[in-house]
């Protein structure tokens, strides 16, 4: 269900950075860029802008979707959304930090994205807690095949198999 | 009130105490709750960020699941708050997005319709409850300082959560009120705790939770109170790895907010719940315990 | 058109009566060469030689120039000698002649509007040089169809009104308050309305005002002196407008003024009822940085000079509740028993002053104000920094009262952002490095640091205040201000900004911050139908050469009511609004749009969607019932006639019964193969002629019918020239959406769009054969273009229907060379057209 191809989605990204205006109000209010330097969330835009393409730096991936730019941005320019897409097509590059895969990974097998361990269960059970109904991973499996996610998993293995 | 609780993998797998709060107090306020096989949300940032047509097909799926039971959502954890309602949104908003995640759910038995809600429970306790009624239910006031945190999905984006005002959040504050707790105003309230990024960059995510508690600190509070499982264990559990990586030393008990209901209501396996905190406030579990004429002596009522 | 046509209204005989047609028609016609530029492509004798076979025409004479004297005066004499009681000349545009030729008739004693004209040069001559032939068949048609609208034209009276020496201004901030004196010192009698107790508006409550940074007060206070005392102006303080009705030159006001219960005349302003006052309220003028008693001056200099009572406030006036002022008062000039007043007068024109409201900082919450008492407004800093203020001119923190040793200023607060409003405040980047001036004059040591997103010192004098501010050592960094936290102990406060220019996160410590306020509109105040912008600010007729009329004739506006501006662009507008309201005042009489709209009572039925469409509010609903327009408001753009259900409005020159007429004799001969292509007076016909100008050539099988305006196409006018066969039809207006030279005449008539497709679709008839274009007058290449389009689309369908034929005609008679051969060559277009015909046609037949 490929529904938008990179570059349909590239222009997305563009049209939605036109009406920035490089005020800088995003960056003000970054918390990541207040402890590292090198994320500017008003650069990612101004890149879009400037150059027309989008760069994938891996960086793209220090957002911690906070949502503070988006809201406060004087021009409604979704940075937030941008930046999700920006991760998408590196994801959809194979270029992906491991900690999401594994996270990927585990929803595929158990829909969730911490399973319960055995200690937790058993914590339920002294608790009191009702069990809960599991979901059923075949559908988990169905979605993934369909929406891509697998396609990308395989992607992200054939990258770290490739000898740099 | 009949509502299909969506605790969240991090609080049914990781925090189960909080949901036993939940699950406690919910009866006194008649809210009904029902369990369903939901998944994940999915989690909003890394799995929207890794295929986003993944993440709204599996947030419809889950919807769709309270739809055919014909309840509305109410979330736990401002993360699934976010996420939800924004697969939901997207899904109201955009037909043709919705068609498309309606191919794959049909191959699943399942389809979204656009009828379910999604609250937070703290919207429940706040706009349906409201303040007064749980004041009454408040057997024994907590009369701590408190530094309240509403977390970033409970706030933003406003205009479709509307949950709070997202730069100068209030109700929190008046539910911790509701209790007896004083509301300390601090810097950088509405800043995010870094949960964000501590899968891909630990110095980072801990930098900004150092910022955050430095601000949090700053006004000497006794305890954290939160609304969301996430920045719950970035508090709870991060604030010793902070004092770790930049030397601090921090020691500021952490709360989801039902819990700390929980102890002012004088429910019963309230210990049980505190008893799991790592850091631990012991004036609170005494308070519970033992000094309950105490109590009795400080509340007129 | 029937004697019924509702006449007059408002009681004025303003709305004209409409002759009736006199009996015997009596047509002249006079196609003119033009020289060469005609006649080198037209063949002017035939096309005068069929001029005399027309219904009606009893005279044709071919002139050489008939624009120049001699020409005229043929007309005229050709008028006294055969007697001609129409007259049309069939030579350029009527935007270029149509008033020369109007004067000319008029000279010889004929109504004016019974002169129309056949534009054969910059739409056949100039467009169709290599199609002689196709040039004249053209040139001979539109003669005919000017012919058949002739047939049916009446005199129209011109009228005027008599127009009250007087003038309306609402509101007294500076432009108000300009303005009448304007007016006042030419002679002329001015009613100055005002909500507040005093005159002055902002400027009054201003500590100092760039780029001289001179004393606010001290320079305003004397002008308010001059217009309380000025013998001509009549304030109104206290006051705002209730009702406007009537129009340009007779206005009726009614003014509704709050009581103020004290008498201005007497009170001395000796402020020994302050003394006695129990209340205390927040003083509004001090930006409620302190307080001022419930019987109050606004401020020292306040005009009229009087105290007034705060109603609210106040515990009561009378001796049982309170009443210390009234038993205080030597001068009894405290009225308890004061009422609210209605006053009513009569004025020749309008000008709005009402300003503007400055931004909300509430409405920013992410910069603390109200949250953090540090955080101040602009405004709020003018009075701390004034030496009649709160502190007597000490800047200190509202926290603590100590004296901030650094200061931060931040620009564009409610501008430039589109949860307060999109627009530039155009004052905010001077008034931020006036204050940083201030700053540095009283208190030398303190560092200020301004943050701006762009420095937009564009005003005289203005860069040199810039340079200052530099020289002073004040810092300026380029990043708009994300959020201002505040230190929890010290109540300092900590702004987060990125440095743009050097990508650099700077969370800085301050002492006191003030926001640089923009401005918030506030028009719609006043009861005239006057456009609005989304941000509440008064629409000016054209931005650059209208800019302080609007569209109410005799309605004028100025100062920060039409944009936030500064004092000196306010006064400038001012005295602009003032100079063009004297026109009409100073004429005395105002001339009636002579091709004003009739209501036809019989036929109405009283919908009402003729007031929906009118932007003038010309159409008012009198006691009966009956909607009548009054003719001194309409603009004649006929957008009322345009969607009136039952056909009852009359657009006189441009009649529904003339419109068909055209549209009827334009598709007597192959009407498959015609483009009926309507534009309007003021973009779409001048980008017409604009491509003749430019000799743009194109087929010539277009027959363009001329309205005042897009808004006047009915979905009818379309409707009948497909059913008498038209090969396409053009519905071409200004751009949107704000081109329309009747402000809203071109939505009004793409709303019509489905209307007519869904009837296209009903009839059969191929959705490609009509068209909704929009050309301005600057867009020959583009009227080029959509000739050649659409030609080529009524060619298709002419190949089409005569394909039929054939089909038809071969079923019958076995041969179809009689169908092919009535095909007219003439109609074609240029060598190009032509072959473009053939192609699709040859298309077609594969």
């Amino acid at each position: 269900m490929e529904r938008t191809t990179d570059a349909d989605r590239i222009n997305e990204i563009q049209h939605s950075a036109q009406p920035c205006f490089q005020c800088g109000i995003c960056a003000a209010s970054c918390p990541i860029f207040r402890v590292a330097p090198d994320f500017n969330p008003r650069m990612a835009v101004d890149e879009v802008l400037r150059t027309g393409t989008v760069a994938m730096t891996g960086r793209e991936w220090f957002c911690a979707y906070c949502l503070m730019c988006e809201e406060r941005c004087p021009m409604e320019v979704a940075l937030s959304e941008i930046l999700i897409d920006i991760k998408n097509l590196s994801a959809n590059d194979g270029k992906v930090p491991p900690s999401i895969i594994e996270m990927m990974d585990v929803i595929r097998f158990t829909g969730k994205v911490s399973h319960a361990s055995k200690r937790t269960e058993k914590k339920r059970r002294e608790l009191g807690l009702p069990e809960l109904p599991k979901p059923d991973v075949d559908e988990v499996q169905t979605i993934f095949e369909m929406t891509g996610a697998l396609d990308r998993l395989m992607r992200f293995r054939e990258a770290e198999v490739e000898p740099e | 009130m009949r509502f299909a609780l969506f605790p969240g993998c991090t609080i049914s797998d990781r925090l189960p105490f909080i949901e036993k709060s939940i699950r406690m107090i919910a009866p006194h306020f008649n809210i009904e709750l029902i369990d369903l096989p939901f998944t994940c949300c999915p989690e909003p940032n890394s799995v929207r960020s890794f295929s986003d047509k993944t993440w709204l097909t599996m947030g419809a799926r889950n919807l769709a699941l309270a739809e055919e039971a014909g309840v509305n959502i109410m979330t736990a954890c401002a993360g699934c708050f976010e996420s939800l309602s924004m697969s939901k949104h997207v899904l109201d908003s955009k037909p043709s997005e919705k068609e498309e995640v309606n191919k794959v759910l049909k191959k699943i038995g399942k389809e979204y319709k656009g009828q379910v809600e999604v609250r937070h429970i703290q919207q429940v306790l706040y706009e349906d409850i409201g303040i007064e009624e749980i004041q009454r239910n408040v057997q024994y006031p907590i009369n701590y300082r408190a530094v309240i945190h509403p977390g970033c999905h409970t706030l933003r984006p406003q205009k479709i959560l509307n949950l709070d005002d997202a730069e100068a959040p209030m109700k929190l504050d008046e539910l911790v009120r509701a209790i007896g707790m004083e509301s300390l105003d601090y810097m950088d309230k509405v800043m995010c705790c870094g949960a964000g990024v501590r899968g891909i960059n630990r110095e980072i995510a801990f930098g900004v939770l150092r910022e955050k508690m430095d601000s949090m600190m700053m006004v000497d509070p006794e305890v954290a109170v939160v609304f969301c499982p996430t920045c719950f264990i970035s508090f709870e559990a991060g604030q010793k790895v902070v004092n770790r990586m930049f030397d601090k030393k921090y020691n500021l008990p952490v709360y989801y907010y039902t819990e700390i209901l929980a102890a002012a209501m004088g429910l019963e396996g309230v210990e049980s719940i505190l008893s799991e905190h790592r850091v631990k406030f012991s004036a609170l579990g005494m308070l519970v315990a033992k000094n309950e004429p105490e109590i009795e002596n400080a509340t007129p009522h | 058109m029937t004697t019924s046509d509702s006449v007059s209204d408002a009681g004025t005989g303003v709305e004209p009566k409409v002759e009736a047609a006199e009996s015997e028609i009596r047509i002249g016609v006079f196609p003119c060469k033009c020289g060469k530029n005609i006649g080198a492509v037209v063949d002017i004798d035939t096309v005068a030689e069929y001029a005399k076979t027309l219904p009606g025409v009893v005279h044709v004479q071919v002139n050489t120039y008939t624009c120049a004297d001699p020409g005229q005066k043929e007309i005229q004499e050709a008028i006294r000698e055969h007697n001609l009681n129409r007259i049309i000349v069939a030579s350029c545009s009527p935007t270029m002649h149509e008033d020369t030729f109007r004067k000319t008739v008029k000279g010889a004693g004929l109504n004016p509007y019974l002169c129309i004209m056949a534009n054969i040069r910059e739409h056949v001559s100039w467009v169709h040089q290599q199609d002689p032939e196709g040039a004249t068949t053209k040139a001979k048609e539109l003669v005919a169809m000017a012919v058949a609208k002739a047939t049916s034209l009446v005199p129209q009276p011109e009228l005027d009104v008599p127009v009250t020496p007087s003038a309306l201004v609402v509101g007294a901030g500076v432009a108000g308050m300009q303005a009448s004196l304007d007016l006042a010192d030419m002679g002329y009698k001015v009613y100055l309305i005002e909500k507040e107790p005093t005159i002055g508006g902002i400027m009054a409550i201003l500590d100092k005002v760039f780029p001289q940074n001179d004393c606010s007060i001290c320079i305003l206070g004397p002008k308010m002196v001059d217009v309380i005392q000025h013998p001509n102006i009549k304030v109104i303080s206290m006051a705002e407008v209730d009702e406007v009705s009537g129009y340009v030159g007779n206005f009726s006001v009614r003014v509704r003024q709050r009581a103020r219960y004290v008498d201005p005349d007497a009170c001395t302003a000796c402020a020994e009822c302050i003394e006695v006052c129990p209340v205390d309220i927040p003083s509004r003028v001090d930006q409620n940085l302190t307080w001022k008693k419930a019987i109050y001056i606004p401020f020292p200099q306040a005009v009229p000079s009087s105290y007034v009572i705060d109603p609210e406030a106040c515990l009561g006036m009378d001796l049982l509740r309170c009443g210390k002022c009234y038993e205080k008062c030597e001068q009894h000039a405290v009225i308890p028993e004061d009422e609210d007043k209605i006053i009513e007068f009569e004025v020749g024109v309008i000008i709005i002053a009402t300003g503007f409201e400055p931004a909300d900082p509430k409405k920013i919450p992410r910069l603390g104000w109200g949250r953090y008492p540090n955080v101040i407004t602009s405004l709020e800093f003018e009075r701390l920094i004034n030496a009649a203020g709160p502190t007597e001119g000490k800047l200190v923190r509202p926290s603590d009262i100590t004296k901030p040793k650094s200061v931060a200023i931040v620009q564009c607060v409610g501008s430039r952002d589109i949860h307060t409003r999109m627009g530039c405040s155009n004052f905010c980047c001077a008034e931020s490095v006036k204050c940083a001036l201030l700053i540095k004059e009283h208190y030398p040591e303190t560092e200020v640091v301004i943050y701006y997103q762009d420095l937009r010192m564009h005003g005289k004098y203005f860069e040199d205040q810039y340079h200052k501010a530099r020289e002073e050592g004040i810092k300026f960094i380029r990043g708009r201000v994300g959020e201002i936290q505040e230190y929890p102990h010290t109540k300092n406060l900590r702004i987060s900004v990125e440095d743009t220019t050097h990508n650099e996160l700077l969370l800085v410590d301050f002492d006191m911050v003030i926001l640089s306020m923009g401005a918030e509109g506030v028009a719609g105040n006043v009861p005239l139908p006057i456009s609005v912008t989304q941000d509440k600010f008064y629409i000016e007729s054209h931005p650059k050469l209208r800019p302080v009329d609007t569209s109410s004739a005799g309605v004028f506006i100025c100062g920060g009511a039409e944009s936030p501006k500064d004092i000196r662009d306010s006064v400038i507008q001012a005295s602009a609004a003032a100079g063009r309201a004297s026109i009409i005042l100073q004429r005395g009489r105002y001339p009636i749009e002579a091709l004003s709209a009739r209501i036809q009572q019989d036929i109405c039925s009283r919908c009402g969607t003729c007031v929906k469409r009118c932007p003038y509010g010309a159409i008012i609903q009198d006691g009966t019932g009956r909607y009548t327009v009054m003719g001194a408001l309409c603009q004649a753009c006929g957008t009322c006639a345009g969607d009136c259900p039952k056909d009852a409005i009359v657009m006189p020159n441009f009649t529904n019964e003339q419109i068909f007429a055209q549209i009827e004799t334009a598709l007597k001969e192959n009407p498959e193969e015609k483009i009926v292509a309507f534009a309007c007076a003021f973009c779409s016909y001048r980008g017409s002629d604009l491509a003749g100008v430019s000799r743009m050539q194109y087929p010539t099988n277009a027959r363009v019918i001329r309205a005042m305006c897009s808004g006047r196409y009915s979905v009818k006018f379309a409707q009948r020239a497909f059913e008498l066969g038209a090969g396409s039809v053009l519905y071409s207006g200004c751009h949107l959406p704000a081109d329309c030279h009747f402000q809203t005449g071109n939505h009004w008539m793409a709303k019509r769009e489905p209307r007519i497709r869904n009837w296209m679709k009903r009839k059969g008839i191929n959705d490609e054969r009509f068209r909704i274009e929009w050309v301005s007058a600057g867009e020959g290449k583009k009227w080029q273009q959509i000739m050649t389009d659409m030609s080529e689309i009524a060619m298709k369908h002419a190949d089409e229907i005569r394909k039929k034929r054939t089909a038809k005609s071969k079923g019958k008679t076995k041969g179809g060379k009689q169908a092919k051969s009535k095909r007219s060559p003439k109609t074609q277009g240029t060598k190009k057209g032509k072959k473009k015909t053939t192609k699709t046609k040859r298309k077609k037949e594969d």
